[in-house]
């Protein structure tokens, strides 16, 4: 066994313990990010959705570092088993099941999200609630595990991922956008000339002019304030030089409108 | 890629799955258009399946989709005569 003489299993247990618990961290965050809707401006809301992906990818990998290095060190008597059922551990038996619960969770959580073409999407959602208990799990984990966890810089890194994470869980609980909540896409793509919009038939969408700030910017000083508006379902138009026109054209009997009446064909699940 | 296929295609939403995440307007520019509500608009006129650019980003867009609201669909004739002959 590599383990009986050298100790660097055990210290690879150690750093990828953290390492994975701050990816973890950054997943989660960014899952809220994506979830209330946060980009559209300086980043692409579709950025941070592949980023979240993207890391949460890395964060598996160095799961089963952590968990790999663990089971393969001979210097706590874990074992394999230990990995995934909860109490199997003869060290440290609460720790080591939290994190065998976390494990649990987060794989079912990864694998949903591997199959989500096959997964109800409701049934996929539910599935991902289960990370904010996998996280928990896991820091306590780290705390009720970790030798270094419990002072010094490794117990401020275990509360500062805490403080954010918490921070995450509640914007998402009170913060949370209802359905969807007003326009996106200032990603360089969008940029580029509508083929949807002929000319003339209507201008072209500057959403910079949406911001709150400028709208008040607009406003001549001591005028009184626009009425309040319901954030979510009612966003303000933009001022009327950015849209001479109404809505429904009259030249364009066949604009596009959503909702529409659905059509022959359309796909049903 | 590089093959050359025939026929044509066309995004379809479903409207129940969609929450307006507009991620399909960002990866899709040119065949999703965005209403003020930020649900999609999807471009009527189908594309061919020859246009390697548009469906890159038709798979980008279905991919993207954080509510799987978003498939491709192949069409043999196109589903609504063109709108500008």
């Amino acid at each position: 066994m590599i383990a009986l003489t050298t100790p660097y299993l055990w210290y690879t247990t150690r750093a990828t313990g953290f390492v994975t618990l701050a990816l973890f961290t950054v997943v989660v965050t960014l899952g809220t990010l994506v979830a209330n809707r946060v980009g559209g401006t300086v980043v692409g809301r579709f950025e941070l959705n592949e980023l979240h992906r993207s890391v949460s990818m890395v964060a598996m990998a160095f799961l089963g570092l952590h968990v790999a290095t663990t089971a393969l060190d001979s210097f706590v008597p874990t074992g394999w088993l230990s990995v995934v059922v909860p109490g199997a551990s003869h060290y440290r038996t609460l720790g080591v099941a939290l994190g065998a619960v976390a494990i649990d969770l987060m794989i079912a959580v990864w694998v949903s999200s591997l199959l989500k073409q096959r997964v109800r999407p409701g049934s996929w959602r539910f599935i991902h609630w289960f990370s904010w208990a996998a996280y928990a799990a896991a820091l306590v984990h780290a705390y009720a595990t970790g030798t270094d966890a419990r002072h010094g810089v490794g117990l401020y890194a275990l509360g500062l991922a805490g403080v954010a994470v918490l921070a995450a869980a509640a914007w998402r609980a009170l913060g949370r956008p209802a359905r969807a909540s007003g326009r996106t896409a200032l990603s360089p793509l969008a940029r580029a000339p509508r083929p949807l919009a002929t000319v003339g038939s209507r201008p072209p969408k500057d959403p910079r002019a949406r911001r709150l700030g400028e709208r008040d910017a607009a406003r001549p000083a001591g005028a009184r304030p626009p009425e309040p508006t319901h954030p979510p379902t009612t966003p303000s138009r933009p001022p009327a030089t950015h849209r001479p026109a109404a809505r429904p054209e009259p030249g364009r009997p066949d604009a596009p409108s959503f909702p529409r009446a659905p059509r022959p064909g359309r796909r049903s699940r | 890629m590089g093959v050359i296929r025939h026929g044509e295609f066309v995004l379809r939403v479903d409207p129940v799955q969609c929450d307006g995440f507009g991620h399909c307007h960002e990866l899709a520019p040119d065949l999703v258009d965005i209403d003020e509500w930020g649900y999609p608009i999807i471009r009527r006129e189908p594309t061919p399946l020859a246009d390697h650019q548009s469906l890159r980003s038709a798979r980008y867009a279905v991919r993207g989709c954080p509510r799987q609201a978003l498939h491709i669909e192949r069409v043999e004739a196109p589903a609504v005569p063109p709108r500008r002959a």
